[in-house]
């Protein structure tokens, strides 16, 4: 038995789940009861999608309340699986009631209710566990389920001071001190600090324990700089850090802030000082200056911070008027410059202070940038320093204008080629020093495009860079802004090089896919069959499946270890990525660019509706990373991400929240799945229901767009969004006229289910076959059917629109709004389909007397196909006239300020051929997808 | 001028400008979790005021084979490329032996370098590490690049902690003891 056990957790593990299910089933027919192998069982079938049979045997595992070792941890797996991670909870409560002497079931119980984020019940079994055990482990515990119920949102702010004084309570009465490790010992003053108890941290904190522990302890030292400022003490904060920076030569940026903030404390308590505190204010002002100007000398150039504590010491002087010098800000920024300016970081460093010089000091110091501009590029570190200066000249440019914007994108393209010869001996794999020039020449071409409006400076933009990136192959600045500036020029597939030539992975997916994945149903080929951009969907959402495996894994890990300063920022980890914004719109960019490919179904329908409530439930946490991309624009202009968005919108909440009320409401028009169906059929746990708004009935919700939400939308969107409404408050009262009962899905589905696995679908309770419910998916109804009335004119008239707007579009050079506008055409017509498809079975017509909407149907149907093929048409013959000599001519010739400005001819012409090639690739194919979801549809 | 703080696990949504960097590799997020769940104390950031990201470390502790002995090895140190020539690394490698030491009683900090890359070997060098031995193709999974043996070869470089006075982790001809990867 042992050996054919032994067997089956080979095949799991090597993933051959067909042999696990064919061992187990032998191993059952002689021994039909054998609960570890019925587990497994279930465990192979979850692996390889039988969900129905899956869950049967699953269910009599549980139904059995097992206390084996083996059968839970195998049942772990089975129910995270099915996403019953609730059941998991009950099935170790209930081995645990059996058991109650065994620790590991005790632990094990804690920790799922903690999964599934229950603190009040992991709370009182730590309580228990503490009495039983006699663990001291199991207090902390028992503090931590605590201080967790304490911090969500449903906890009120009285229960919340209950509970962090019962874990107060419980921490000062643990019998071993918490300065027994550092973790213990941060939990306890994360206590003290939310309580307020000064005296007792402070009492903690200045045992010789209590600071060693915070000097080697930068989380605990956090908490402690914490509570000392909360109470006021930054006079005291202020002599600490002074220590540790002049002792033991602590550079930590915090320290400086520390001193500067007991150096300046008292003005903000008093706003109108008498002429001794003026004094004194005075003095301290002139200690600290003299303290870092000593330090700032001492470091030299080995360290910048007391050269930036300066400036930051001189602007809060500025800003409480108390330095007697006016331009003692101007000069400490350009000691800075002169002693920093050859370090990459300076630019940032003097960013935020630049916006503050105002008067003099402006022509003054723009005077001093431009002598380090004006200079011969004698080595690298000129380099540097001239790229600083161009950056912080940039970024104060008083207005933009075309004349001197073009004279700055040349400047920056020649020196940018003159300084080459610096980086010429580096190997392959290291950037360049000369990048920068090319990304501000690039942002400066991005400039006058949105200034003229003329395309052809964004070809001097991708061609500059691509040229770069021959120099500097690992720029990943320069690839990120191509593929920004390839998607507005309508060549997706050379975006989609530089996205992949990133090689991006894991938890990156969830920050940068948006580089390529927004709004990219637009270029999507998989209505002629190329599933690219639906790969890329599976592929960037991995991480979720990794993140719910991984992370609560690594909180029961953190629990047993005794990292508990972990444990809350693992669990909010956790719920970022779950409910993460970015995986919900690569959900329903997904949804669109599949139902251009996949047969429009009933069971599709009924499977993403479940989804996308799930969905539109969700409060999402926006994790998407926009700071990546490298912003040297003017401080006067929009940033370098804004200027670039496709269709220049952002895509947020706004936009997903508007997409997924349209998709969730003709799906839920389609669908027979009412909320009661839904409740029965569900299989794994209902999701947390985060949003605000899940408390409003969703029907409402439905029919409501709020403009916040609205102004994500393109203008077409906005017309998608207007027909989408229109076409569901027509249809609406017949759907729910002909939805058959709930009690007629649900037997409908038992049947399925029954000829399936062989087994009745639990939990539903046929109704007597009295005649009254027929299995045939129709019903008589008592009431009669709703007068079919014709459709608003609106409907028919939005496909002829949106032709008007394809002609008026597709002269553009780039062909990004046409495919813009052809997309949307496409998805309203498949909208259609969703919305019609009831309509289509003959038996449902015929028994709900809605042969009068049938044909009502006919005109939209015919005027959506219509449009359909013209824009096909001409989307073929718009690719014909690209990717031509001809075509390459107008890039090249547009190209002339980087071609006078040395590169190659050649070199440009390629980049041409590259962005003509990929226009045509997508004009094409997008128009013989269209063409082939005509002949799909017509049938 | 930096801020010096704890690594915190959403730091894995800011470190863009960190990773995107070719020889800075992204693990999948048990790596991560692993390391703060194990050695939360050993992993730090070095913020710039902005809030930026500008470099980290990630570190952990144990004991070496079948000695007895303690010591700390830094796993991952990574430098944005604009943050490069600031001294950051050795400020996040001195607190990660201060820790090694103090909190771990570890004996010495070890870390591996490709043999080939000379500019690191030079800063490890400055900051007092020494080469204890050379490991064959522990980089093998790059392949034999332009550099030969040197680009796949890595040291193992060590540095001794208050409790080795005596300075057993140093040996003066470690490039010359050639061990397989373990």
């Amino acid at each position: 038995m042992e050996r054919q056990i032994r067997a089956v957790y080979d095949a799991l593990d090597n993933g051959s789940n067909k042999t696990a299910i064919a061992a187990c089933q032998k191993i059952l027919k002689k021994q039909p009861k054998h609960e570890l192998t019925k587990t497994l069982l279930a465990l192979a079938l979850v692996r390889s999608q039988k969900v129905e049979e899956a869950l049967s045997h699953c269910d009599e595992v549980l139904a059995a309340k097992p206390t084996n070792d083996a059968v839970l941890t195998a049942m772990i797996h089975v129910l995270r699986g099915l996403g019953r991670q609730k059941d998991i909870v009950s099935m170790f409560e209930e081995a645990s009631k059996q058991i109650p002497d065994s620790e590991e079931l005790a632990t094990q119980t804690f920790l799922a209710n903690i999964r599934v984020q229950n603190f009040k019940a992991a709370q009182q079994i730590a309580g228990r566990m503490h009495k039983q055990f006699q663990e001291d482990r199991y207090i902390y515990w028992h503090v931590l389920s605590a201080i967790l119920q304490a911090s969500e949102p449903s906890t009120s702010s009285d229960m919340r001071v209950l509970l962090f004084k019962l874990a107060h309570r419980l921490i000062t009465a643990s019998p071993t001190p918490p300065y027994v490790n550092a973790d213990r010992f941060h939990l306890h003053l994360v206590i003290l600090r939310e309580l307020g108890l000064f005296d007792e941290a402070r009492t903690l904190l200045e045992s010789e324990v209590g600071k060693s522990i915070c000097a080697a302890s930068l989380a605990c030292n956090e908490v402690r700089r914490d509570i000392w400022r909360a109470h006021g003490l930054f006079e005291e904060e202020g002599q600490k850090a002074e220590a540790r920076i002049t002792q033991q030569n602590d550079r930590n940026w915090l320290e400086f802030l520390s001193v500067i903030d007991a150096a300046l404390l008292q003005v903000e308590s008093k706003p109108e000082p008498d002429e001794a505190e003026k004094a004194d204010r005075s003095a301290r002002l002139t200690k600290t200056r003299q303290l870092f100007t000593k330090l700032a000398e001492d470091d030299g150039l080995k360290d910048r911070s007391a050269a930036l504590a300066l400036v930051e010491l001189e602007k809060r002087a500025n800003f409480y008027d108390l330095s007697s010098d006016p331009h003692g800000l101007i000069d400490v920024m350009k000691h800075y410059f002169e002693l920093f300016g050859d370090k990459a970081c300076c630019f940032e460093d003097l960013k935020p202070y630049v916006s503050l010089l105002e008067g003099d000091d402006l022509p003054q110091w723009t005077a001093f940038l431009q002598s380090s501009i004006d200079v011969s590029i004698d080595n690298s570190n000129v380099l540097r320093k001239l790229i600083n200066a161009q950056k912080l000249l940039r970024y104060n440019t008083p207005e933009l204008t075309l004349p001197e914007e073009s004279a700055r994108a040349t400047q920056y393209t020649q020196q940018y080629l003159e300084s080459l010869i610096h980086g010429s001996g580096l190997p392959a794999t290291e950037l360049q020093p000369a990048d920068d020039l090319a990304i501000l020449a690039a942002s400066s071409f991005i400039s006058i495009w949105q200034l003229s409006n003329d395309e052809k400076h964004l070809y001097n933009a991708a061609a500059l860079l691509e040229f770069a990136l021959t120099k500097s192959k690992q720029a990943f600045q320069m690839r990120l802004l191509l593929v920004r500036i390839y998607r507005l020029l309508g060549a997706p597939s050379a975006a989609l090089d530089h996205y992949r030539a990133m090689q991006i992975k894991q938890v990156q997916h969830d920050t940068l896919s948006h580089f390529l994945i927004s709004r990219s149903s637009t270029f999507s080929l998989a209505a002629s069959g190329d599933l690219t951009y639906h790969t890329e969907c599976i592929e960037s959402s991995q991480i979720y499946i990794s993140n719910l495996q991984d992370t609560g894994e690594y909180i029961a890990r953190a629990f047993t270890g005794e990292k508990y300063s972990q444990i809350p920022e693992f669990i909010l980890f956790e719920d970022r990525l779950e409910y993460s914004l970015q995986r919900d719109l690569v959900k329903v960019e997904d949804l669109r660019i599949r139902l251009t490919h996949e047969p429009i179904s009933s069971d599709l329908i009924d499977m993403e509706l479940i989804e996308l409530k799930f969905s539109l439930d969700r409060l999402h946490y926006d994790n998407r990373d926009f700071d990546i991309l490298a912003n040297y624009q003017p401080r006067i202009s929009a940033s370098t991400n804004d200027q670039t968005l496709l269709f220049g919108k952002p895509e947020g909440r706004g936009w997903l929240t508007t997409f997924l009320k349209i998709y969730t409401r003709a799906f839920q028009q389609a669908s027979d799945l009412d909320d009661t169906v839904e409740e029965k059929l569900l299989i794994g746990d209902r999701p947390k229901q985060s949003s605000p708004d899940a408390k409003i009935p969703l029907k409402d919700r439905l029919h409501h767009h709020l403009e916040k939400d609205l102004v994500e939308l393109t203008t077409d969107e906005l017309s998608f969004l207007k027909y989408c409404s229109t076409l569901a408050d027509w249809l609406e009262p017949y759907h729910d006229y002909a939805r058959p009962p709930p009690a007629v899905v649900l037997a409908e589905a038992a049947k399925l289910t029954q000829a399936k696995t062989g087994q009745p679908l639990k939990g539903v309770d046929l109704p007597p076959k009295n005649g009254t419910a027929a299995t045939n998916g129709s019903s008589k109804k008592d009431e009669e059917p709703p007068a079919v009335v014709a459709p608003p004119t609106d409907l028919a008239q939005f496909f002829d629109d949106m032709k008007a707007r394809f002609e008026a579009v597709k002269a553009e050079p780039s062909p990004t709004m046409a495919l813009h506008v052809a997309s949307l055409t496409q998805e309203a017509c498949l909208f259609f389909l969703v919305e019609s498809l009831r309509f289509k079975n003959p038996s449902a017509v015929k028994t709900n007397k809605l042969g009068a909407l049938t044909q009502q149907l006919k005109p939209i149907r015919t005027a959506a196909l219509n449009a359909l093929r013209d824009i096909s048409a001409s989307l073929i013959k718009l690719a014909e006239t690209e990717g031509t000599a001809e075509r390459r001519k107008i890039f090249v010739d547009g190209c002339s300020p980087i071609i006078n400005s040395n590169i190659d001819h050649d070199f440009v012409l390629n980049v041409a051929k590259k962005v003509t090639d990929s226009r045509k690739k997508v004009l094409d194919g997008y128009g013989k997808g269209m063409a082939r979801l005509i002949t799909t549809s017509s049938k | 001028m930096s801020v010096l703080r704890p690594l915190h696990v959403d730091d894995l949504f800011r470190f863009n400008n960190i990773n995107l960097d070719v020889w800075t590799e992204t693990y999948d997020l048990g790596f991560y979790l692993q390391y703060l769940a194990t050695w939360p104390d050993l992993c730090y950031v070095q913020a710039a005021p902005s809030g930026r990201l500008m470099g980290y470390v990630m570190g952990n502790a144990g004991r070496e084979g079948t000695s007895s002995d303690w010591h700390g090895h830094v796993t991952a140190l990574t430098i944005a490329p604009e943050y490069r020539r600031l001294g950051l690394a050795r400020s996040l490698t001195t607190l990660l032996e201060l820790v090694a030491d103090a909190v771990y009683t570890g004996a010495f900090v070890d870390l591996f370098v490709r043999c080939q890359n000379q500019v690191a070997i030079d800063m490890y060098e400055g900051m007092g590490y020494s080469v204890w031995r050379r490991i064959r193709e522990y980089y093998g999974s790059l392949g034999r690049g332009r550099e030969g043996r040197d680009e796949e070869d890595a040291f193992d470089m060590r540095k001794p902690l208050s409790r080795d006075p005596s300075r057993h982790s140093v040996r003066s001809n470690g490039r010359d003891v050639i061990v397989d990867q373990a």
